[in-house]
């Protein structure tokens, strides 16, 4: 299966499936509502066979280049079936499954994911750990042929809906920094863990709190060896800064469509649309680039920061856009339309502070693109 | 050519660029077979050559040959020079055929003949007619950029020497292919300017450390590389899609980059970056006029922003 042949197909199949694949947005599109719909979507997609593409064999896939995984998002996300943010979770997740859980592991867990049978979260953010994830303390001790944890975990995002949690843990000492942590994949129905849902400025309760309280995992649930787990944070940042940008990026070039056609006239000036629509093109040819390099089997790294840099201007640039075209829907608006762009708005201030902040993403330009040393 | 061929036929113009500017570039590039690369491979001949021209603060006349080609005059005139519109416009210079009023390389007095393109009657299409450089008022431009030596152009009551036939698209076609060498031009010196502030911020100390220690510095050079790498991406799709549309849109965002670099590495470099005894404001000052030549960031964003207006609805853009 080639790209222009899944193109094609897929498009196909989109537009004849268009009225069941549809999202209901006469009333309130809630989160829970995005969540059904977004299994829905996975399922239909997965029976169909285009979810498989992309993905190994091993793991239930149909194999092809992940270019096709790219198409698919691209296509669900610009024809607004699925918002990009939650469709994206699988791509963050999943690569890094496959390179580090155990294979038999993989081969249960990963088509739970791909068919939306499963939500699966990230547990790395804590209270006292947020820009600097090396120093996090939730506590996993050896205990016979598992492990106990105890601790918290924030900012955890969708972790209400979630029958699998990507966590974590200090397994070292308190000082161990980056050398003294252990990926773990946790059950989240294992006794001892309590979600508390956040209520966030934009209106959907997407991140959550997540408590552990001496909570038993297998000894075969660890993501790659004790010990080893800044190796897996690392090896799937850079996933969270790719293909999943794609999406958001097709997405946002919709949305930015959406208020052109949207906006009364003389609401918006020449100048800020061409500047706006110059940045959501710079950032798409950039992560066209990155695609096609994930591609070619290159390993990414912290040059995908650049990719969220791109991203995260860009997309605050189109909501400020939106802001200025569609100012009343936004600020007075009550209805499913008009609730849509003020929480698309709301949450575009976030772009720069979620999946590491843009301080972080430019002190990692500095030290690892630029090569400037350590900083003061 | 092959990536090996590419790649040694790049190392050539590295070395050329750094050790030649103005004529002695051109006589250069002549016996690398500049103009040969340029018809065999376009992209390999702009990017290779703007790209260090810019990093080298060089000059050459290899932007009359980017436009004759654009223009797809006969090869056997590579010795024409092609007169640009003024600084911020992109529409053809000439009026009628008759009179013109814009801008050319520094070789263009040197050539046989320069090509003045006018609109035709109605403004669809575009009709060419060369002249002898002799005929036209010239003026050597000193400018923000002496170094750059471009001459503005001017003559009315022109006396064609011949009136070769261009297809339709030809302008657009022509302008794209140096919007593209211009932006390359552009990245070029944006990528120096980046590398001068970096060593000056990894050798300067203060406070006991390299002020490259300090965040506030860090970051200011880690938004120039931002700022780089989207020009450079949005060059590489311009590329590949090979439209005016694409060209002009990594024109402009080449431009606006290219100013953001300078803004950094100027405050980066402080006091020695405001004296003539460092490098850096040749390359402030080039990157002014390369902006502004064949549409600027400013003009040709603005029109974006109207013909988007206008059609309410955006392109199909970059397919993976």
């Amino acid at each position: 299966m080639d790209l222009a042949e899944f193109r094609a197909g897929l498009d196909r199949w989109l537009d004849d499936n268009a009225a069941a694949l549809a999202p209901d947005r006469s009333a309130s599109h809630g989160l829970d509502e995005q969540m059904a719909h977004l299994s829905l979507v996975k399922r239909a997609s997965y029976d169909a066979g285009w979810m498989r593409w992309g993905w190994p064999e091993r793991v239930g896939g149909l194999g092809g280049s992940t270019l096709l995984r790219a198409y698919l998002g691209e296509a669900l996300t610009a024809r607004d079936l699925v918002e990009p943010g939650i469709y994206s979770m699988t791509e963050v997740l999943a690569p890094t499954m496959i390179d580090y859980a155990p294979p038999a592991l993989a081969v249960e867990m990963v088509p739970r994911l791909l068919r939306g049978d499963e939500t699966w979260c990230q547990g790395f953010s804590e209270p006292g750990t947020g820009s600097n994830l090396a120093s996090l303390s939730c506590r996993a001790v050896r205990d016979g042929d598992g492990w106990r944890v105890t601790g918290q975990k924030v900012w955890t995002s969708l972790a209400q809906y979630a029958q699998r949690c990507v966590l974590l843990t200090r397994s070292g000492t308190p000082e161990s920094a980056h050398r003294g942590i252990t990926a773990l994949f946790v059950d989240m129905d294992t006794p001892g863990i309590t979600v508390r849902p956040i209520e966030t400025m934009h209106g959907a309760p997407e991140f959550c709190e997540v408590f552990l309280d001496d909570v038993a995992v297998p000894l075969d649930r660890t993501l790659g060896d004790e010990g080893q787990g800044w190796a897996v944070a690392m090896d799937l940042l850079p996933y969270e800064r790719s293909t999943s940008l794609w999406h958001r990026g097709a997405y946002l070039y919709r949305r930015l469509e959406r208020v052109l056609a949207a906006a009364p006239p003389g609401a918006l000036t020449p100048e800020q649309v061409g500047e706006v629509f110059q940045q959501v093109y710079a950032f798409r040819a950039r992560s066209l680039a990155t695609q096609h390099r994930l591609a070619g089997g290159e390993r990414l790294g912290p040059e995908t920061s650049l990719d969220k840099i791109l991203l995260a201007t860009a997309e605050q640039a189109v909501y400020d856009l939106v802001g200025d075209g569609l100012t009343d829907e936004v600020l007075l608006g009550d209805d499913p339309a008009g609730g849509r762009w003020r929480s698309e708005m709301l949450y575009a201030r976030a772009a720069t502070i979620y999946g590491g902040s843009a301080e972080i993403q430019r002190n990692i330009v500095a030290r690892r693109l630029l090569d400037l040393g350590a900083d003061a | 050519m092959d990536a090996e061929e590419r790649e040694l036929f790049a190392k050539s113009l590295g070395r050329a660029t750094a050790q030649h500017t103005g004529e002695a570039l051109d006589a250069a590039l002549d016996e690398l077979g500049w103009a040969d690369a340029l018809a065999a491979d376009p992209r390999a001949a702009v990017a290779g050559l703007f790209e260090h021209q810019g990093a080298a603060n060089a000059t050459s006349s290899a932007l009359d040959l980017v436009l004759a080609a654009g223009l797809g005059l006969d090869p056997s005139r590579a010795g024409l020079a092609v007169v640009v519109p003024p600084l911020g416009r992109w529409s053809p210079p000439g009026e009628a055929g008759s009179s013109v009023r814009g801008l050319g390389t520094a070789a263009l007095a040197r050539r046989a003949g320069a090509v003045v393109v006018s609109p035709t009657a109605g403004g669809a299409g575009a009709a060419a007619v060369v002249v002898a450089p002799d005929g036209l008022d010239l003026r050597t431009v000193g400018g923000i950029d002496p170094a750059l030596g471009l001459v503005e152009v001017a003559g009315g009551g022109l006396a064609p020497a011949s009136r070769p036939t261009l297809a339709d698209g030809a302008w657009p076609a022509a302008v794209a292919a140096g919007q593209r060498a211009l932006a390359h031009e552009l990245v070029g010196a944006s990528r120096t300017m980046l590398d001068l502030a970096r060593e000056h911020a990894l050798e300067r100390v203060q406070f006991g450390r390299p002020i490259a220690a300090f965040q506030a510095v860090r970051h200011r050079l880690a938004e120039a590389l931002v700022a780089v790498e989207a020009a450079d991406a949005a060059l590489g799709a311009a590329w590949d899609d090979g439209t005016p549309f694409s060209a002009a849109v990594a024109k402009a965002v080449a431009g606006r980059s290219a100013r953001t670099v300078a803004r950094h590495a100027q405050q980066v470099l402080a006091g020695i970056g405001f004296t003539t005894e460092h490098p850096l404001h040749r390359y402030v000052r080039r990157a002014l006029v390369l902006d502004a030549l064949l549409g600027g960031a400013h003009s040709l964003t603005r029109r974006l922003g109207e013909d988007l207006l206008a059609g309410r609805s955006l392109p199909s853009i970059l397919p993976l």
